[in-house]
């Protein structure tokens, strides 16, 4: 009865364990004490470090590495590995509910758009007035989106950042 | 000397492939400018890619789908500065995960892309940065340099295509053009402007950062990133940008929507 109940704890603890999402930093950033960008600093992180991502909150994450621990920005974080194939799904991928979604599909016979599908592709008129029947006006697009509440905010468009992106 | 670097600049413009798009034979014998293009020209060019691409991927027959992605679709090129496009968004049979535009303000995304998002930010993610395409002209820029390529190439060649052929014709490769890369700079910025035109429509400005974390994490193997990979920076480059390029940008601007339950799931 003993050795069951340690064997359980033992699996309860490996799923504990594979249950925080890791990730990988995507360039050198500050660790802060706080989601917030005038917190404190209380570490830094090195781009390529290893980490594991605890908590989500607005566009901050709150994460570990083997050196420290804080909050970073979302976008200094990428979810698995870098540039590598990565299906492991954790706690952020379970709460979006991307983990079941079974990506890993034959390929064979699959109806992809390759060069040769492009190049040999021809024009459909009746294609295209499909497309064409199908727009809408801006009054039914205000519409729609008071339907869901969206409210239009001011916001300048992004300059193009000065330094190499995640090359520091 | 002068004459061999003539030769020798021919025979560079000769050894490019033969395109079959030729955008000033497409609009009877006018040659375009840049800047110069009409907004008419400009959606005749854009109907005959969009009418291309859509030869070789149909649209998925789901009228509610495409219904939902014009109203997304709409809404987010409202926030443009060229609203009055006729904007028109599409969702196309395909297992590829990809996303088109065309010059005038046509928008295809494919089914393999729809089926990995998970909401509306997502999706206006998604066709803000097409969107940002076709605002920035990116596509047609690249048009007008190949017609530039292809007048010197042109020179050289019989006189056959001198008759005044119709735009159908002519763009028998039109959709040719996505299998060829935009300036990564293009890309980057189509990505800040997807960011931004989104937040502005009131969505989570995330959504296109987090569609691209999800698409990076597709093996290089993956017969469906295969032409997206090939055309665009790779998803945690593009990732990086946007992250140097938001900063504290977005910090005060509140908490923008995801409409998850909204979001329109696919049939099959």
């Amino acid at each position: 009865m003993k050795k069951i109940l340690i064997t359980t704890l033992a699996l309860l603890a490996a799923t504990a364990a594979s249950a925080a999402e890791t990730g990988t930093a995507l360039k050198n950033d500050s660790l802060m004490a706080e989601p917030y960008s005038d917190a404190r600093p209380v570490g830094s992180l090195t781009r390529g470090d290893k980490l594991d991502i605890l908590e989500k909150k607005g566009a901050w994450l709150k994460i570990k590495t083997a050196k420290n621990s804080g909050w970073v920005r979302l976008l200094s974080v990428k979810r698995g590995t870098l540039g590598k194939s990565n299906d492991a799904a954790g706690v952020l991928g379970l709460a979006t509910g991307r983990s079941g979604t079974g990506q890993v599909v034959s390929t064979t016979g699959v109806r992809g758009l390759s060069e040769e599908d492009l190049k040999a592709a021809k024009f459909s008129e009746d294609e295209i007035r499909k497309l064409e029947g199908n727009g809408i006006s801006g009054a039914e697009a205000q519409q729609f989106a008071a339907a869901g509440s969206l409210k239009p905010r001011k916001l300048d468009y992004l300059p193009a950042p000065a330094t190499q992106g995640g090359v520091q | 000397m002068k004459r061999s670097i003539t030769l020798a600049a021919m025979l560079v413009v000769c050894a490019l492939p033969a395109q079959a798009f030729d955008l000033g034979k497409a609009l009877g014998g006018k040659s375009l400018n840049l800047g110069k293009t009409s907004k008419e020209d400009e959606i005749k060019i854009g109907r005959e890619i969009a009418g291309n691409l859509l030869g070789a991927a149909p649209l998925v027959n789901d009228a509610e789908l495409q219904k939902y992605v014009n109203h997304v679709g709409r809404w987010v090129a409202l926030q443009s500065e060229r609203p009055d496009l006729p904007w028109h968004f599409g969702v196309i049979e395909s297992e590829d995960i990809n996303a088109f535009a065309t010059p005038g303000g046509n928008v295809l995304i494919t089914k393999g892309l729809y089926r990995k998002l998970e909401n509306e930010a997502e999706l206006a993610g998604v066709l803000g940065h097409e969107i940002g395409h076709v605002v920035k002209k990116h596509q047609l820029k690249l048009l007008q340099k190949q017609q530039f390529l292809d007048a010197g190439a042109g020179l050289l060649g019989d006189k056959a295509g001198k008759n005044n052929d119709t735009v159908k014709k002519l763009v028998g490769s039109g959709a040719e053009i996505f299998a060829r890369s935009l300036d990564k700079d293009a890309e980057f910025e189509a990505d800040r402007i997807g960011v931004v035109l989104s937040a502005r429509a009131g969505y989570d400005a995330y959504g296109l950062p987090e569609v691209l974390q999800e698409i990076g994490h597709a093996g290089k193997d993956d017969n469906r990133v295969a032409l997206l990979f090939k055309t665009h920076p790779h998803p945690d480059d593009r990732l990086a940008k946007l992250g140097d390029a938001i900063g504290d940008r977005l910090d005060n601007i509140g908490e923008g929507k995801t409409l998850t339950e909204r979001f329109y799931k696919i049939k099959n």
